[in-house]
């Protein structure tokens, strides 16, 4: 298994009180399931409090990039040692 | 400019309407006040931005941006009012970013919205007033610049930008501000400025947060958020936690300092990074991006 680590922003950061953690997996998808078990129902649990509802998982309204690239272009999800995941909310207002 | 307009005699009244102001440091400088370019424009039937430009040429420095030379030069000033910005969007972000390149002194403004100012507006967006709910923000927003800066030409669009007539209103920019608020139509600014070879300075907020970035023909932009498909309708979490007073102010600064240092050359664009901002802690984060 890689050890990782995640990084989180904005709202997030806030919201999980931690800048990252390190996790061990082998895939993406095994680091999405660890983050959400740790911390999904907390996000949504601090979220309502603040009148935000969000239905589904943290990678379900969350903008996720492994070393600065987004999930959806890459190639494998197959994770190495050292991989840095970025994960933050969505933000398109202006 | 058409330098050839320029005579002699227009340089010489230039320079000899010339003052001298000495700065808070002791150091001397010739300047030009705002009434003797509009009277050497009107006399000598040339712009007000004409005089400005022959006026920083002779190194006589209108007072107006007697404030900006220290960090850009003299060159710079000279480049800022010889260029084009075309700002997309006349709302939160686009309505102080027109503001601060009127004030830094970019010479030609092109101001893109169809929109109307209504009162969810007024918490945040520097155009709007109770007095004109209801009006175009491009015609309230070209209205401020006159009364800032007389000097700068405005062309307005009361047009919705979409992928199909991007190119046509950003033709003739030399670089694109982001005042837009979906992610729809930043992907056709910026499949515009691609096409069009001009950088995209692309700025976004949402609650307490805001992100920055200045993506150049070549380099890596949204795509490596977003995904590669253009028909992503990402909707933000500014749907659900609003846009308060100071992010746009925040962010709009930020995206005109970076057209200042595109058209300058002075400083190094955010570039081939997302720059995140978060007020709730104050931190600013950088994300190398990758292809």
């Amino acid at each position: 298994m890689a050890l990782i680590r995640v990084r989180f922003y904005s709202l997030w950061r806030f919201h999980f009180g931690a800048d990252s953690v390190t996790l061990h997996a082998d895939n993406i998808d095994e680091a999405l399931a660890q983050l959400e078990e740790k911390f999904g129902s907390r996000l949504r649990e601090k979220l309502e409090a603040y009148g935000i509802h969000l239905d589904g998982k943290i990678q379900d309204y969350s903008l996720i990039l492994l070393n600065g690239i987004t999930l959806r272009n890459l190639k494998s999800t197959d994770l190495k040692e050292g991989d840095v995941l970025h994960i933050f909310p969505p933000v398109t207002g202006g | 400019m058409e330098s050839s307009r320029i005579s002699k005699d227009i340089v010489r009244c230039i320079v000899e309407s010339a003052e001298t102001y000495i700065a808070p440091d002791g150091k001397k400088h010739s300047v030009v006040s705002l009434k003797i370019v509009a009277s050497i424009a009107d006399s000598q039937r040339i712009s007000a931005k004409e005089v400005e430009i022959t006026a920083l040429k002779q190194g006589i420095i209108p007072r107006r941006y007697l404030r900006n030379i220290g960090t850009i030069g003299i060159d710079g000033q000279i480049k800022l009012l010889q260029a084009t910005v075309a700002v997309v969007g006349a709302g939160g972000l686009g309505g102080t970013i027109i503001e601060l390149l009127a004030r830094q002194g970019v010479g030609h403004l092109i101001i893109i919205d169809n929109d109307c100012f209504t009162e969810q507006n007024l918490n945040r967006q520097i155009m709007s007033r109770e007095s004109n709910m209801g009006e175009y923000k491009t015609i309230v927003a070209a209205k401020r610049v006159r009364e800032i800066n007389s000097t700068i030409e405005v062309t307005k669009f009361l047009e919705r930008l979409a992928r199909e007539n991007a190119q046509k209103l950003l033709s003739g920019a030399q670089v694109v501000a982001d005042g837009l608020d979906n992610l729809p139509s930043r992907l056709a600014v910026e499949h515009a400025c691609r096409c069009l070879a001009i950088p995209y300075v692309y700025g976004t907020i949402a609650g307490f947060s805001g992100q920055l970035m200045s993506i150049f023909p070549d380099d890596v932009g949204l795509s490596s958020i977003y995904g590669s498909s253009n028909t992503i309708l990402e909707q933000g979490i500014e749907t659900k936690i609003g846009n308060p007073s100071a992010m746009p102010a925040m962010i709009a600064a930020l995206e005109v300092q970076e057209v200042v240092k595109i058209i300058t050359r002075v400083g190094k664009p955010v570039r081939n990074q997302i720059l995140l901002v978060d007020a709730t802690e104050c931190t600013i984060d950088r994300i190398e991006l990758g292809r």
